[in-house]
């Protein structure tokens, strides 16, 4: 079977599920709104960041793209949407791949339009703080940070699969973000630098002395977490019945 | 043609066997009911078929091939499983286009479907609006998207109106007449008695009777005859002569087992009996059924001896 059919008839189910692309906007709105806040904070502080000051609003708001992804695939595990759907693609394998791309490519482009807008935002707050930002930090925080959001909605994605259910996929992941690595919080040098949350948000860091990770190989760790939670997912799809 | 090929087919769910070594051919050109009580694997076995189920045991194919080698499987096979398949918040229009773009189905059958299903002024309303009725429609409409060759349909009636009921039946009627091979499962006799041809009947996972229907019937049900008459007295002795054997019955009417109604006419008529009614009583799918699954239980109840 081809792989075209099977990745338009996938992203015509995103596109017409009105809460998919309202999950997308409100990354958008939830991100740069909290980075503007973070913008007019006070920059006193003697660790302060500017680049992750600007970029913060991806830690609340990245809670969009993980739902983004859990909810794209949890909707084919409704009541008998799965076997619709396996009876018109009966390659597992082809269709979540196609699953996947549809998940990844809207959140990558929706994310690095939201880590500008959320830079920009944040640095009209910031104002003189952020002249000791250079431009490859900039490129490198929004390029990193829409790769960041997508790798995370691939992660969701790929536990919703394995879970069959994105309640429990959400209720799982959602305190691990906003709970278990705030507590964990400035632990850096730790094992906790490899959670696939802490480990990719290096990208948006200015400073990342400490901890045992660079931007780029903190982002890789990530990719490793959600390149296995894909997999879960494909092996947990293919095996069990339908 | 295509036609649907079990073999040996044998599905556990942990330690119950859904379907136990099932054997059996649905050919094309005719309406093939599948019968059987709930949980007997009727679905189990429409599933196994799509390869949505992996079997235990055995294999299903479709005129030869599994279904996950065939290339765009819609346009060979359309099934309904579930009329609650559908997503709420999507409307009708759109679910059905979301299945034909995977299967490049161009996008005028999608039309078509709906007008043929009587959905198309509703096509834009969202499937969460929808009656039973309706989804059981569109889940119809959804089979028929591809234009198959087979046809599988799990309770198509369930939940339809009676003008419904009677449009499905022509519905099957017609892509039978087309020479498409339709396999309907259903728990309804009389339903199934108004459109099968043919019957595969399944109980507890195993193969009962697969035959044509009406051998089925005649083959289960003793042919009786009918009889209203004024003088009861007279019907009595003369059928008695004959040496058959009438019964009366609480409205008044009698019947006679195992008689024709040319020989019991004949009778009646050469001894000068007033006869009000005469006719064959057809034995009905229902009775034939439960002559059959009444003999199964016998057959289970009894004790195994090693």
């Amino acid at each position: 079977m081809e792989l075209t059919p099977v990745l338009r008839s996938e992203w015509l189910k995103i596109r017409t599920l009105r809460s998919l692309p309202g999950t997308l906007l409100a990354l958008f709105a939830a991100t740069t709104a909290f980075s503007a806040i973070a913008g007019a904070s006070n920059t006193s502080d003697p660790g302060f960041d500017p680049l992750f000051m600007a970029l913060s609003g991806v830690v609340p708001g990245q809670i969009a793209a993980v739902s983004f992804g859990a909810m794209a695939v949890s909707s084919e595990f409704r009541p008998g949407a799965l076997r619709l759907s396996l009876a018109a693609v009966p390659q597992r394998g082809s269709w979540f791949a196609a699953k996947s791309a549809v998940i990844a490519v809207p959140t990558l482009l929706v994310g690095w339009v939201t880590a500008l807008a959320a830079l920009l935002v944040a640095r009209a707050g910031l104002g003189p703080a952020a002249d000791g930002l250079t431009t490859g930090e900039q490129v490198r925080g929004v390029v990193g940070c829409g790769v960041y959001l997508m790798l995370m909605a691939l992660f969701a994605a790929g536990l919703a699969a394995l879970l069959r259910s994105g309640t429990a996929t959400l209720s799982l992941l959602i305190p691990f973000i906003l709970v278990v690595s705030f507590v964990i919080g400035d632990a850096t040098g730790t094992v906790a630098d490899f959670l696939p949350d802490k480990a990719g948000q290096l990208v948006i860091r200015g400073t990342y002395a400490g901890s045992s990770l660079g931007p780029w190989s903190g982002l890789a760790v990530t990719a490793l977490w959600t390149a296995a939670a894909l997999l879960a997912g494909a092996w947990s799809l293919r095996r069990r019945d339908a | 043609m295509t036609s649907i090929e079990v073999q040996d087919l044998t599905k556990e769910f942990g330690t119950a066997r859904a379907v136990d070594d099932l054997t059996f051919r649905v050919l094309p050109g005719r309406v093939t009911g599948f019968l059987g009580p709930n949980g007997a694997g009727k679905s189990t076995t429409m599933r196994l078929v799509l390869g949505l189920d992996r079997p235990t045991a055995g294999c299903a194919t479709i005129g030869g091939r599994a279904y996950r080698a065939l290339r765009e499987p819609l346009r060979h096979v359309g099934a309904l499983l579930d009329a609650q398949a559908a997503h709420g918040s999507r409307t009708a229009r759109d679910h059905l286009r979301v299945l034909a773009v995977s299967n490049r189905i161009p996008d005028h059958r999608v039309d078509e479907v709906l007008e043929e299903t009587g959905l198309a002024s509703v096509a834009r309303r969202r499937v969460r609006t929808y009656s039973l009725g309706m989804r059981q429609r569109l889940g119809i409409a959804a089979a028929l998207l591809g234009d198959p060759e087979v046809v599988m349909l799990d309770e198509p009636s369930n939940g339809l109106d009676p003008e419904g009921i009677v449009w499905i039946r022509q519905l099957l009627r017609r892509l039978a007449g087309e020479g498409r091979t339709v396999l309907v499962s259903s728990h309804l006799m009389n339903e199934t008695a108004s459109f099968a041809d043919h019957l595969v009947v399944l109980g507890r996972g195993r193969l009962l009777a697969d035959t044509p229907m009406r051998e089925f019937i005649h083959a289960r049900v003793r042919p009786r005859v009918r009889i209203r008459t004024t003088d009861p007295v007279a019907l009595k002795s003369a059928l008695a002569e004959h040496g058959h054997e009438a019964v009366e019955h609480v409205d008044g009417h009698w019947s006679v087992d195992h008689a024709r109604v040319d020989d019991i006419g004949r009778v009646t008529s050469a001894a000068g009996v007033p006869v009000l009614e005469l006719a064959a009583e057809e034995g009905t799918l229902e009775q034939a059924y439960f002559d059959l699954t009444s003999a199964e239980a016998e057959f289970t109840a009894q004790p195994q001896e090693a």
